[in-house]
């Protein structure tokens, strides 16, 4: 039998706001509204019941928790306030911490942070009639860079747990 | 764009911040206290204003921002955000109002007004309306409107003259947040809604989010792609359309930005 | 000079698991009138109590500090022990070394040792001032007023009136019955509700011992337990009850179509009518918000009145308002159902095929809107795909946390009802959470709905929607198979819960019954004491005390009487005298006390002192709880609470600190 792993399920529960996530009592109203279910087999209850078992070491290394359309479906209709959602949040930081699988799109993001202060550099658009066009020419207020201590502030609160 | 063109017509002065960071939304699954931190140092520089209210035009920077309020309020680690701020000689404001496009126009402004400030009444328009996941929900948050039947952009629209429907797919969500890690699925449910709202024969999409506009406006013909549908939906935020009852130009709303065909829905009001 | 006993209780290990009582027993044989101090396993058992009157009788102990557990559970039995052995009962002091000390101190035993020897200094000095009382013995009424005519009402009704009391039924309604004459059948025997019902409405009719009183409500209530004086409104039917003989003939007439309670709106009823086709009594009533004479206050239409043979309608009938004396009351105000449309997502109120667990009971019944036949209420044809969804508004931390109770049996009952009735193949399911089926018989049910091809869906759905053309469809995750099944039924029934009902907040103003936090009244004791409310001589019996089933609300209906039979059946009650004592002398006249007394306790009552009118005050002893408010507030001391006067309390400060006082004076 797979080993569950407490000390695991406890440092979840310690990310949570609150200890409801043991209040589950495995409804699956959750999974039966989850919007990403039918295309890539989230069910929430099951998160919820593994980690509640303490079966959570397996969960930052899988895909699953990565499929989340964070729609909050669940946290809205939860009968108990277990908020899933939440969980799933708790394991993908889980997930970073231990180095496990973690789509690129998210480090890079941050990287882009670290720099500039924006998930994404400014874009220029193409409009439908083939123009290309950026902020000045839309004649759009100049985007303000952070100060200059943003950038150890932020690496400072990435290194917390 | 639109936004900045039609709120100064309502009385609404709009004041940027000092600096421009992301709301911490997409840090959330990589480390929720970096998350945090970003959305509170949000707070913090609109404090450095002076004004107590804060416009959200997109919802999942509403949520995030009105969520870490709440987490403020009781988290045993926001003393240490509070300090990281102080270091960078920012301070945190707990009393600023988190408003979003919908609510503010809405409840701020308010229906009548709208109704007055109306120049082309957009009669005979009939349109679906998207107001997405994270201004509904989760509701213990006071969000801006009622999670299982929200009205506001229905009525703000109403205000304009046009007419909303009622459909069954109105709370299903746009699939941004896989739009990078899993861009098929992503388009599968945005193809799906857009393939909803098109068998309505409506005259448009009206969404009050960025990011929802990404998925219906921007990538409507991958959306349709994926599910296998032409599809051929008018897709406009909020403001636009307000911008044109208003009677303002279309260049400064923005619609030839739009990738879906806005001119459609252009042609309907102009006639 | 006092001989104080003091007994030390271990009650088995609850305190000597932390209070080291030997020592205990040791310090208090050192305090000073102590002449026996003892511990012992269990002082509330007989040879506990034995050793207390031993000593009462041989060694002259006149007064006893008995430190055990709270006084709420053992001080009626110790003081029996003691008055059995000519002591006054009053000059016995309980000290609580459970609740106080070993439950509130469990980890600190050396700590808990010196606090439990404390309380036993405070205890003994108070025992030192304990004065001799006497019970006084009232009178009571052998009469009951019963609240609500629901099948609690009417069961506690007849219990005490074939017991040989007055029974006073006060229902709102126009009719007894309540909820279970809706019901179709019953579960898990499936009788016909009404068949078994109807006889007992009408030996409630006619039993010579019982005064029904429907259309009415109580407005008031005074007085004390055994002496109750209670106004009861009965509102105008504007029907001569007397001549009235229920033939409906007016109802055939009047105009104005009115919404049909009774088949919860289902159906369409008039602005007279009767209440239901089991109706008792079987009187016709007006509803003056609907009829247009009543509402208009105009001579108009009338064509009932011209209808009636038996010349029995009254339009200028008023209300009119009783009073009775009751020795006791018993509440069976019953709940209501959970409004489903407040889960908005799961579509009631607005697609029509979607119905509650009472509207199905109306459509099952032979005597509802569809004549017992089950059918879609969109196209009226018999469903193909019926669905059942159980804990729509319970446990639920969004609605009510608690458990409906009754919610799995009635969905059984009706998929059996719903597969029995309709002929031809139907889907049913059953969308549960956990089936609760605990009853006798209940589990057995369950196995006859599962040998009925009644399939059951381990999981709920989030949401129902409707296509533009009308059907149903959700989805739905079932744990056994790990499928997403997606279904799309033609009747769903959504299995609400019992919920408080709305007029509970003034019925516990009322009739002094306090309310738990689920909205419910509350009993006495969770476990022990669950007919009587927290007010002498106020009982409960049904779902007004928390949902339940018809066995159980019968059996909680008969002990209520039962309770009630205990108390007024000798004709008078002993009344405590811990209460409020006036020193006339003392007192000034200055009414501050009645205006502290919640419980309406005190009298000024008129004395002509010295050739001038003054006003004194009085203590209606039945009426007071013993509460102290008045002893606190009466600025010149007039007032005494008999056992709590300020000497007995200041003492047992003084003995708290004296020690700590003793030691140097610091």
């Amino acid at each position: 039998m797979a080993k569950p792993n407490f000390e695991s399920r406890d440092k979840i529960l310690s990310k949570l706001k609150g200890k409801e996530l043991v209040n589950c009592f495995q409804c699956l109203k959750c999974t039966s509204g989850c919007t990403a279910l039918k295309l890539l087999e989230l069910k929430p209850h099951e998160i919820i019941k593994l980690v509640n078992l303490g079966f959570v070491d397996e969960l930052p290394s899988s895909d699953i928790i990565w499929t989340c359309v964070t729609c909050l479906k669940c946290v809205q209709r939860c009968p108990q306030k277990a908020s899933p959602y939440h969980v799933i949040i708790a394991l993908r930081n889980l997930a970073v911490e231990k180095e496990a699988k973690v789509p690129e799109t998210y480090m890079k993001i941050v990287s882009s942070i670290l720099e500039t202060g924006l998930a994404e550099p400014p874009q220029k658009i193409v409009t439908k009639k083939m123009k290309t066009v950026d902020r000045e020419c839309l004649k759009l207020p100049k985007i303000k860079p952070p100060r200059e201590s943003f950038q150890a502030s932020f690496m400072k609160a990435m290194e917390e747990k | 764009m639109s936004v900045r063109e039609t709120f100064p017509r309502l009385d609404i002065e709009l004041v940027d911040l000092s600096e421009v960071i992301c709301c911490g939304d997409p840090v959330k699954s990589v480390n929720e206290f970096a998350a945090n931190f970003l959305a509170v140092r949000v707070l913090a520089l609109v404090n450095l204003t002076g004004q107590d209210n804060l416009l959200v035009p997109c919802n999942r920077c509403h949520f995030t921002i009105s969520e870490v309020q709440e987490t403020m309020k009781n988290s045993k680690s926001a003393h240490k955000i509070i300090e990281l701020l102080k270091q960078e000689g920012l301070d945190y404001n707990s009393n600023i109002k988190v408003w979003h496009t919908i609510d503010i126009l809405h409840d701020l402004v308010g229906l009548e007004k709208l109704r007055q400030a109306v120049k082309k009444p957009l009669k005979d328009l009939k349109v679906a309306t998207h107001v997405g996941c994270q201004i509904i929900r989760y509701s213990d948050l006071q969000r801006v409107d009622d999670a299982e039947n929200p009205r506001k952009l229905d009525e703000l629209i109403n205000a304009l003259g046009a007419e909303t429907v009622d459909y069954a797919e109105k709370l299903d969500c746009c699939g941004a947040a896989l739009t990078r890690s899993h861009p098929d699925s992503a388009l599968s449910l945005a193809g799906s809604k857009l393939k909803a709202v098109q068998s309505l024969r409506v005259d448009g999409m009206v969404v009050s989010c960025p990011d929802c506009q990404l998925m219906f406006d921007a990538r409507q013909k991958e959306a349709g792609t994926t599910v296998g549908t032409k599809l051929n939906v008018p897709v406009v935020y909020y403001t636009q359309l307000l911008g044109l009852a208003l009677g303002i130009d279309e260049k400064k709303l923005g619609l030839d930005l739009n990738q879906s065909p806005v001119d459609q829905l252009q042609a309907k009001i102009c006639v | 000079m006092t001989r104080i006993g003091v007994y030390v209780c271990h009650c088995g290990l609850n305190i000597a698991g932390v209070v080291d009582v030997e020592k205990v027993t040791e310090y208090a044989k050192t305090l000073p009138d102590v002449v026996v101090a003892k511990h012992y396993t269990y002082m509330c058992s007989e040879p506990g109590q034995r050793m207390i009157q031993d000593n009462i009788k041989n060694e002259r102990v006149d007064r006893v500090v008995i430190a055990t557990c709270s006084p709420r559970m053992h001080e009626e039995t110790f003081r029996r022990t003691v008055a059995e052995a000519g002591l006054n009962p009053y000059l016995t002091e309980i000290v609580n070394l459970r609740e106080h000390v070993s439950w509130a101190h469990t980890h600190e035993p050396e700590k808990a040792t010196e606090k439990a020897k404390i309380l036993v200094r405070m205890g003994v000095a108070r025992s030192r001032l304990l004065e001799p009382l006497e019970k006084r013995k009232v009178s009571v009424e052998k009469s009951v007023l019963v609240v609500g005519g629901g099948i609690a009402g009417i069961q506690t009704s007849l219990d005490l009136a074939n017991a040989g009391f007055r029974v006073y039924l006060v229902e709102k309604a126009p009719s007894i019955g309540g909820r279970m004459a809706q019901l179709d059948k019953t579960f898990p025997t499936l009788d016909c509700s009404a068949c078994i019902l109807t006889p007992k409405m009408v030996d409630v009719a006619k039993h010579r011992n019982i005064t029904l009183l429907t259309n009415a409500e109580v407005t008031d209530v005074k007085g004390f337990v055994g002496n109750y004086e209670v106004s009861i409104l009965k509102k105008p039917r504007y029907v001569d009850v007397n001549k009235c003989v229920g033939c409906e003939l007016c109802t055939k007439v009047c105009p104005v179509k009115v919404p049909d309670r009774f088949n919860e709106n289902m159906s369409e009823n008039r602005a007279i009518y009767i209440w239901s086709a089991h109706s008792v009594p079987k009187t016709a009533i007006i509803n003056p918000s609907y009829c247009l004479r009543l509402k208009l206050n105009k001579d108009v239409c009338g064509k009932c009145q011209t209808a009636c043979e038996a010349n029995a309608i009254d339009f200028k009938q008023q209300p009119e308002t009783l009073q009775v004396r009751v020795g006791g009351i018993v509440l069976a105000v019953g709940s209501e159902v959970f409004d489903a449309s407040r889960v908005a997502e799961l579509g009631y109120g607005r697609f029509k095929n979607i119905i509650s667990s009472i509207e199905f009971e109306r459509i099952s019944d032979a005597a509802g809107p569809t004549g017992g036949n089950i059918l879609s209420p969109k196209d009226k044809k018999p469903p193909k795909t019926i669905v059942f969804i159980q804990c729509v508004g319970s446990r639920d931390k969004r609605f009510h946390e608690y458990c409906c109770r009754v919610g799995c049996m009635v969905s059984l009952k009706q998929a059996i009802l719903a597969r029995e009735k309709i002929h031809g193949p139907v889907k049913i399911y059953v969308c549960y959470i956990d089936l609760r089926a605990f009853g006798k018989g209940y589990d057995e049910f369950y196995r006859r709905a599962r040998d009925m091809d009644i399939d059951f869906i381990a999981g709920v759905p989030s949401e129902i929607h409707s296509t533009p053309d009308g059907s149903l469809y959700f989805d739905v995750y079932d744990k056994g198979t790990n499928k997403l099944l997606e279904i799309r039924p033609d009747l769903v029934v959504l299995g609400t819960g019992l919920v408080p009902n709305s007029d509970l907040g003034k019925i516990s103003t009322l009739f002094h019954a306090s309310r738990s936090s689920d909205g419910f009244l509350l009993e006495a004791h969770a476990k022990l004491r669950p007919l009587e409310s927290s007010t002498g001589g106020v009982f409960l019996a049904g779902s007004c005390q928390g949902p339940k089933d018809i066995p159980d609300t019968v059996a909680q209906a008969s002990g209520a009487a039962a309770k009630a039979i205990d108390l007024l059946s000798s004709g008078e009650i002993e009344l405590e005298p811990l209460k409020a004592v006036v020193d006339k002398d003392s007192c000034s006249g200055c009414r501050i006390c009645e205006t502290v007394c919640p419980f309406m306790a005190i009298e000024m009552k008129p004395e002509i002192v010295e050739g001038q009118e003054r006003f004194r005050a009085e203590v209606i002893e039945a009426m007071c709880q013993g509460c102290g408010l008045c002893g606190s507030a009466c600025p010149t001391g007039a007032i005494k609470i008999q056992q709590y006067s300020d000497k007995q309390v200041v003492t047992q400060v003084q003995a708290a600190l004296s020690e700590a006082c003793a030691e140097g004076g610091k």
